[in-house]
């Protein structure tokens, strides 16, 4: 397949909005303003493409609820917050095809009538941040951005907000709230952002990669469009892959591409020889994989299937050498630390579930651990506020339903015998 | 209409509400912990999840809006496995120390434990460990058994607006804080306390000293302090208030009190209270607070509280009957000797309608004077009469809800959130409703509510005033409503030029100003004291009241005490009678001579400055003092206390030995607040019962003053306060009918049932007064501090802990002019006197002004501010004392 | 109080956002450039300028990982060991700055010259371990490599 998303990004130029139009670029823009906004909504929405955040929302149903709200001035957020660990594969289009985005952004903005945009990017990439400014300041230059966008009439003002360390925010409503100025906790829903979002306004949050898509979409047309990749959920998608394969990095593949394929055929396979031994396909809340079950189309719709979930397209490989306990803790740990504190039993269970797997992983654990690691997790499972602490619990039991004798074997043996086997 | 049903019941609805309120209003209780009712919805303490039929997740009820044909379970067991769940991630870290914990007993998290069963013990990892912070001087702040429900800091933020408070870190680390980390330095208006599910934030006034069960008594009854009136319930036990909360549900502060209510009530069981009468031993040049220095090295108060010093030199004790004897022999003699108009009576804004009427009574009926009046007289009175001259009786008895609901409340002559706090919140609440809120000068309690400010120089204000009513006048079409003040309106005209360039406004600003003032539907004033006590009052009030008829608004007046506007409508006034009946008219005085079966006298009397003038020349021989501290209370405080001095018979009759009464001749002890039924009328005109809630030492003031007038031969024939007050209702107009029944059923609320009054409306007057100029000198003005409101505030312990000495406010540039730094002591110093106090550098203030609080003995602002009459509302005006501040010990 | 610098480009920001309060968290990145940490001095100065509460403001600056509440030293080395990072040994990592440089996690050299802070994801899983030196990105990090690296940084 052709790169779309990561066209050009060999050159070392292509940030420059010079050589992003050299092949091609804002052509669709202009194409796009021939459209009226809802016939651009229409076009994504026979096009098929779901949010590539991670939950894969239907693009065009979020654009339609934004448009249709009375409310103004309306907004378009991009989630540029890709925090979720594992997960690299925005950054790429951010450093290297910024115009890209900004002009998905523009016509996204136009098709829900939006007349202010920000990138919410994640503290962490401040190379990104210099990046995009410059690039927003040479779309201003080329009047594709600003009150009267190419002599059309069309205003669309675009900034970036930059993050400061907080995996929450990549949730929408915590998004907004930390756009806002505050700290970033999910807020109650209803009301949605599609109508009360950021400054109470209409609002549409589409991640990065999902937004980078609608140039295609307008340059090809849906039906072209859909012809990639899975029929229910098209496109190109990419992939990053970390941790023991030979080539780990950003793949731009069809959408629904064998998990074992992108493993052993794109990625060279498992490092050094070694053994797979797990694999977390969408990042490290999504469910663990065992070897043996990484025969799966990774799409959104196939992966729930197959006992799990695509998540942010983030696999991450892990040979024999691993200790996944150790793994299920680190995932904790984090998610402790990113806990945002707002409701008990996330706030309370991270540190918890943390704790008592730092006990089994030093090889303190007692007889009954396991049972209390699934009841605490199930304590929390469905009664949180916001998928974060979900994600925890889910973490937990998915990592001993595939692999509980590797607990049993910690705490009966007191300790872990992967440290010897340590990087 | 929707219909739902829940544990079976079904509800019919009228709107949509969320499945919490819905149960509630059917009686069905949830459990909750982060959920309260006057807090904005949060969905955090996940408590409340319940069953929903065709839902696959459990939702929280206190979030989730109900529809029409759902059906809804709270009490499953499900969930009370999922609360059994919550309440065990609650507890893991909180500390079992219930049997140590203040809040055992009335503890939400100990009360949901005790219903869903205790936790199983499963936690075997160190709990979280804090030390509880006891840094800040009233508030607790335990974070171990702090549940993060974040009650306090959505009280703080969303409903009192003071933001002082927050969550920090995050997560597991998330812990609540003030800004400093210890100290609170708030508004410390408690009201997180209030909402405090366990024992986490919590008053230090009364630790470790009872437990909510052993609460003998809770009386409802209204807070001594200023003019707002908010209901409180006064808790006792041992015949000692041990604490004072609100209710939710009160007509006027609806569940919330400001600091002084809150923490304001130990003055009642202060050791300095008086218990016994006194008769003066010590010749009359004898006082203890004398001259500056003596003061301020001989504190005349021991800091333990006890006065036995300063009494024993001054006063012997006396019983009652000897000391009541005494003043009426006295007081008999001098109107013998003198004549009636050599006796003057100064009633309080303190004491209750019941003890004002009894006062006013007294000194018209047993000493034949009008010579009566009140602090009232330094600024309320004169600008309420001004206003209801132009608009009407009851002008500015507005409701103080109402101002939540305005869509712009412009304000002036001072900060409303500190004069009258839970009045300041509505105007909060007006902001957070979308309101605009206007301000002319800087007010830093609105600072964060997005004012738009316009902040002339000092002393420009009514050219600034002027040029707005220029304008407006243009922009609005006058009615003919008000022909009297259209007349007036027509004469007004100043050009922008001169607010710019004497007002130093920019046109911007002012034409922004203009657009919002000029567009509002439903718009409020509030007018402080500052512009009453200025220079030009009634001009500026004249301009206001313009303002206030062209944008068709409502006015509102602060009041700084707590029965101001009862007093006045007593009578207590030298030219009118209980009801605003003008003792001028003839009718009116034949009506009360019936009433009261006595002569009256038909010359109006003495205002509070024209007795200290009279008992300065002489020809004032007694004056009788009733909870009030002129020598503390009005400017110039030292040639009050001297004219003070010069009277030959003073009785001061208060709670505690004042400054004044340390002048008296006889000083006898009434009760507090606390200690006796009566009723106070608000700011809106609302009269409220006070209710006895401990005993006290003395007697109720109209107790006092009806065994003097009985010794006199007067009938005073009163067993308790409501037999006064239906004497009021009967003799009062305005009161007509009411009784304390009505008011229990809420009919205390004005216009009552009473007649019309002030028929004839006098022309409108304004003094045009000589403006002042104020190149390059300093001047003195007044502070007034949300914690102190003068003799009772500085015998409460907690709100002197707070705000525990005098200071002087200067501006940054002030200070750096004169090189001064924060807290250095300076000389302060006016044309009659000077102080040395330490400096706060405040950033609020403009470089004309030097401010000071009236709060401290010995070191308040009246001790050096001089005063002119304003012709018109004859108050005090304050303007132009000009101030020199100098490095102290030079 | 903020520099005159800053408070241009902080007026520059705040035009950006309808509400004020919405330039808080580049606020604090400014006042952090300036004051070197957000301490009290810091969030004063940040809430006179935005109109924000001073509480509010701290309240948002510590929930954030990212703004730095003590003196910090002059470059801030920041680790993943996130599971990614983790596997390919990133502890071990750590372990070397600890023992070479006497770096503990949060803790500062005693030359004021670095400062260590262990990072969640930093989004160069594929090129694990990785760590931010300052604003830079270092990826397939090794521990000679490290010692290369912080050379650059005096």
């Amino acid at each position: 397949m052709e790169k779309v998303l990561l066209k050009n990004i060999e050159n070392p130029n292509s940030a420059d909005i010079n050589e992003y139009k050299k092949i091609g670029g804002y052509r669709s823009l202009l194409k796009a303003f021939d459209y009226k906004p809802l016939d651009i909504t229409d076009i994504v929405k026979k096009a098929g493409l779901r949010g590539r955040g991670g939950a894969g929302f239907p693009v065009a149903m979020k654009w339609s609820f934004a448009y249709a709200d009375t409310k103004f001035p309306k907004y378009l957020l991009c989630n540029a917050d890709e925090g979720e660990p594992g997960t690299f594969k925005d950054r790429p289009i951010l450093e290297k095809n910024p115009h890209l985005l900004i002009e998905g952004m523009v016509i996204a903005g136009y098709a829900i009538g939006a007349q202010y945009g920000y990138i919410y990017l994640r503290g962490e990439y401040p190379g990104a941040y210099h990046i995009l400014n410059k690039a927003i300041a040479q779309a201003y230059e080329n009047n594709f951005l600003g009150d009267d966008i190419l002599g059309k009439g069309i205003k669309f003002h675009l900034a970036v907000h930059r993050g400061a360390g907080a995996y929450i925010c990549g949730e929408e409503t915590a998004l907004i709230e930390s756009l806002e100025g505050d700290k970033g906790q999910p807020r109650m829903r209803p009301p949605f952002p599609v109508n009360v979002g950021v400054f109470a306004k209409p609002t549409v949050i589409n991640n990065v990669e999902t937004l980078s898509n609608i140039p295609l979409i307008i340059e090809i047309g849906d039906e072209e469009y859909s012809k990639i990749g899975s029929s229910d959920c098209p496109g190109p998608k990419l992939y990053c892959v970390s941790g023991h394969v030979e080539k780990p990095g950003v793949y731009e593949l069809p959408m629904g591409t064998i998990l074992r394929d992108i493993i052993y055929k794109h990625c060279g396979g498992i490092k050094a020889g070694k053994n797979l031994k797990a694999v977390l396909p969408g990042g490290i809340t999504t469910p663990v994989l065992p070897a043996d079950k990484i025969d799966c189309p990774m799409d959104f719709v196939s992966m729930p299937k197959h006992g799990s979930m695509l998540g942010s397209g983030a696999v991450i490989v892990m040979d024999e050498t691993v200790c996944l306990v150790k793994v299920c803790h680190r995932a904790l740990k984090f998610l402790e630390h990113e806990s945002c504190g707002k409701c008990t039993p996330c706030r309370e269970g991270t540190g918890w579930l943390r704790s008592i797997l730092e006990r089994i992983e030093n090889g303190e654990g007692v007889e009954g651990d396991i049972e209390l690691l699934l009841s605490v997790s199930g304590n929390m499972l469905g009664k949180t506020f916001c998928p974060l602490g979900d994600g925890a619990a889910s973490v937990v039991q998915n990592f001993i339903k595939h692999f509980r004798n590797e607990f049993e074997e910690h705490i009966k043996d007191g300790k872990c015998k992967f440290k010897s086997l340590r990087v | 209409m929707i219909t739902v049903t829940i544990d079976g019941k079904e509800i019919k609805l009228e709107k949509p509400v969320t499945v919490l309120e819905a149960a509630r209003s059917a009686g069905i209780k949830i459990p909750t912990l982060c959920w309260h009712e006057q807090l904005e919805r949060y969905g955090g303490c996940r408590l409340c999840l319940v069953e929903i039929e065709k839902m696959p997740r459990l939702q929280t009820a206190c979030t989730f809006m109900v529809a029409d044909g759902m059906v809804v379970r709270t009490e499953t067991e499900q969930t009370a496995n999922v609360r059994r769940g919550i309440l065990e991630f609650l507890l893991i870290n909180h500390p079992l120390d219930c049997p140590v914990c203040d809040k055992a007993g009335e503890c939400e998290l100990q009360n949901l434990v005790g219903k869903y069963g205790p936790a199983k013990g499963r936690y075997k990892e160190k709990k979280r460990k804090v030390p509880e912070s006891l840094e800040d001087p009233i508030i607790v702040r335990n974070m171990e058994r702090c549940i993060m429900c974040t009650r306090c800091v959505r009280m703080c933020e969303g409903v009192q607006g003071a933001s002082a408070i927050d969550v920090i870190s995050r997560g597991g680390h998330s812990h609540i804080e003030p800004f400093s980390g210890g100290k609170y330095d708030c508004e410390y208006c408690g009201n997180c306390i209030s909402v405090c599910p366990v024992g986490a934030i919590m008053s230090r006034l009364h630790r470790h000293s009872f437990r909510p069960w052993q609460m003998e008594n809770e009386i409802e009854t209204i807070c001594p302090y200023c003019g707002v009136g908010c209901t409180l319930i006064v808790q006792v036990r041992d015949d000692v208030i041990k604490r004072v909360v609100p209710r939710i549900g009160s007509v006027v502060n609806n569940g919330l009190l400001c600091t002084r209510g809150r923490f304001g009530y130990e003055f009642v069981g202060s050791k300095e209270r008086l218990t016994t009468p006194l008769v003066r031993i010590a010749p009359k040049t004898q006082s203890g607070v004398g001259s500056q220095e003596s003061t301020l090295s001989q504190p005349p108060f021991d800091k333990g509280g006890s006065q036995g010093g300063v009494i024993s030199e001054l006063f012997r004790e006396a019983t009652w009957e000897e000391a009541i004897s005494l003043v009426a022999k006295k007081l008999s003699e001098i109107k013998e000797e003198y004549g009636n108009p050599a006796i003057a009576g100064i009633a309080s804004p303190r004491c209750t309608n019941e003890d004002n009427y009894i006062f006013q009574k007294f000194m018209r009926v047993a000493l034949g004077t009008n010579n009566i009046d009140s602090t009232a007289r330094t600024g309320f009175a004169g600008a309420q009469s001004f206003i209801e001259n132009i608009f009407g009786q009851g002008a500015t008895a507005n409701i103080i809800s109402g101002l939540s609901n305005s869509d712009l409340v412009f304000v002036i002559g001072g900060d409303p959130t500190t004069v009258n706090p839970i009045l300041g919140l509505q105007i909060r609440a007006c902001s957070r409703n979308g309101g605009n809120i206007l301000t002319i000068g800087n007010f830093k309690g609105l600072e964060y509510f997005s004012p738009q400010k316009l902040v002339p120089v000092l002393y420009t204000e009514d050219i600034l005033l002027e040029g707005i009513v220029t304008v407006l006048k243009n922009k609005k079409r006058l009615s003919d409503a008000n022909s009297k003040l259209e007349a007036k309106i027509k004469d007004i005209s100043t050009s922008i030029e001169d607010v710019k360039n004497i007002c130093k406004i920019e046109e911007k600003d002012f034409n922004e100003f203009l657009n919002i003032l000029s567009e509002s539907t439903n718009p409020s004033i509030v007018i402080g004291k500052e512009t009453a006590q200025s220079n030009g009052a009634s001009y500026k009030l004249l301009l206001l009241s313009a303002i206030n008829y062209l944008i068709n608004g409502r006015l509102y007046l602060l009041s700084d005490r707590a029965n101001e506007q009862g007093l006045l409508d007593m009578g207590c006034a030298p030219d009118i009678l209980p009801g605003y009946r003008p003792v001028s008219y003839v009718e009116s005085k034949r009506r009360y001579e019936s009433i009261w079966e006595s002569e009256l006298p038909g010359k109006t009397g003495l205002t509070i400055f024209e007795m200290v003038n009279a008992a300065k020349n002489g020809s004032l021989k007694a004056m009788y003092v009733m909870g009030e501290n002129p020598v503390y209370n009005l400017p110039d405080s030292k040639t009050v206390e001297a004219a003070l001095r010069n009277i030959e018979f003073l009785v001061v009759q208060d709670i505690f030995l004042t400054e004044t009464g340390k002048l008296a001749d006889v000083v006898l002890p009434a009760l507090s607040w606390a200690e006796k039924d009566g009723t106070f009328t608000n700011m809106e005109r609302r009269i409220q019962r006070l209710r006895k809630a401990v005993n006290g030492n003395g007697m109720e003031d109209w107790r006092i003053i009806s065994e003097i007038a009985r010794n006199m031969g007067k009938k005073f024939d009163y067993s308790n306060a409501e037999d006064i007050f239906n004497e009021i209702c009967k003799a009062s107009p305005l009161h007509k009918d009411l009784t304390y029944e009505d008011i229990e059923k809420g009919g205390g609320i004005y216009p009552y049932k009473g007649e019309p009054l002030r028929d004839g409306m006098e022309e409108i007057q304004v003094h045009n007064a000589e403006r002042l100029s104020v190149n390059g000198k300093l001047y003195l003005r007044i502070e007034r501090p949300l914690f102190h409101s003068g003799t009772l505030s500085r015998r409460a312990p907690a709100l002197v802990k707070i705000y525990p000495e005098a200071v002087v406010r200067i501006s940054p540039d002030t200070a750096k002019a004169l090189s001064f730094k924060e807290g250095e002591v300076v000389r302060v110093s006016t044309k009659i006197g000077s102080i040395e106090l330490p400096v706060v550098i405040d950033k609020a203030l403009d470089n004309f002004s030097v401010m000071l609080t009236n709060n401290f003995e010995g070191k308040s602002a009246y001790r050096l501010m001089g005063y002119d009459i304003e012709p018109v509302t004859r108050a005090s005006v304050l303007d132009g004392n000009t101030v020199a501040i100098e490095k102290a010990g030079l | 109080m903020l520099s005159k610098a800053a408070i241009k480009e902080l007026n520059e920001i705040r035009q950006k956002y309808p509400d004020a309060s919405a330039a808080l968290l580049p606020a604090l990145y400014i006042a952090q450039r300036e004051f070197g940490y957000l301490g009290a001095d810091a969030y004063e100065a940040v809430s006179d300028a935005l109109g924000v509460p001073r509480a509010i403001a701290r309240g948002v600056g510590t929930f954030y990982a990212m703004y730095k509440h003590k003196p910090m030293g002059r470059h801030i080395v920041q680790l993943c060991t996130n599971v990614s990072c983790m596997i390919l040994g990133a502890e071990k990592l750590s372990d070397f700055l600890k023992n070479k440089y006497g770096l503990e996690t949060g803790g500062t050299t005693p030359d004021k010259r670095f400062s260590l802070v262990i990072m969640e994801c930093i989004g160069a899983c594929g090129t694990a371990p990785a760590m931010l030196v300052d604003d830079d990105f270092y990826e397939n990090l090794t521990e000679k490599y490290i010692e290369e690296i912080l050379e650059k940084y005096k």
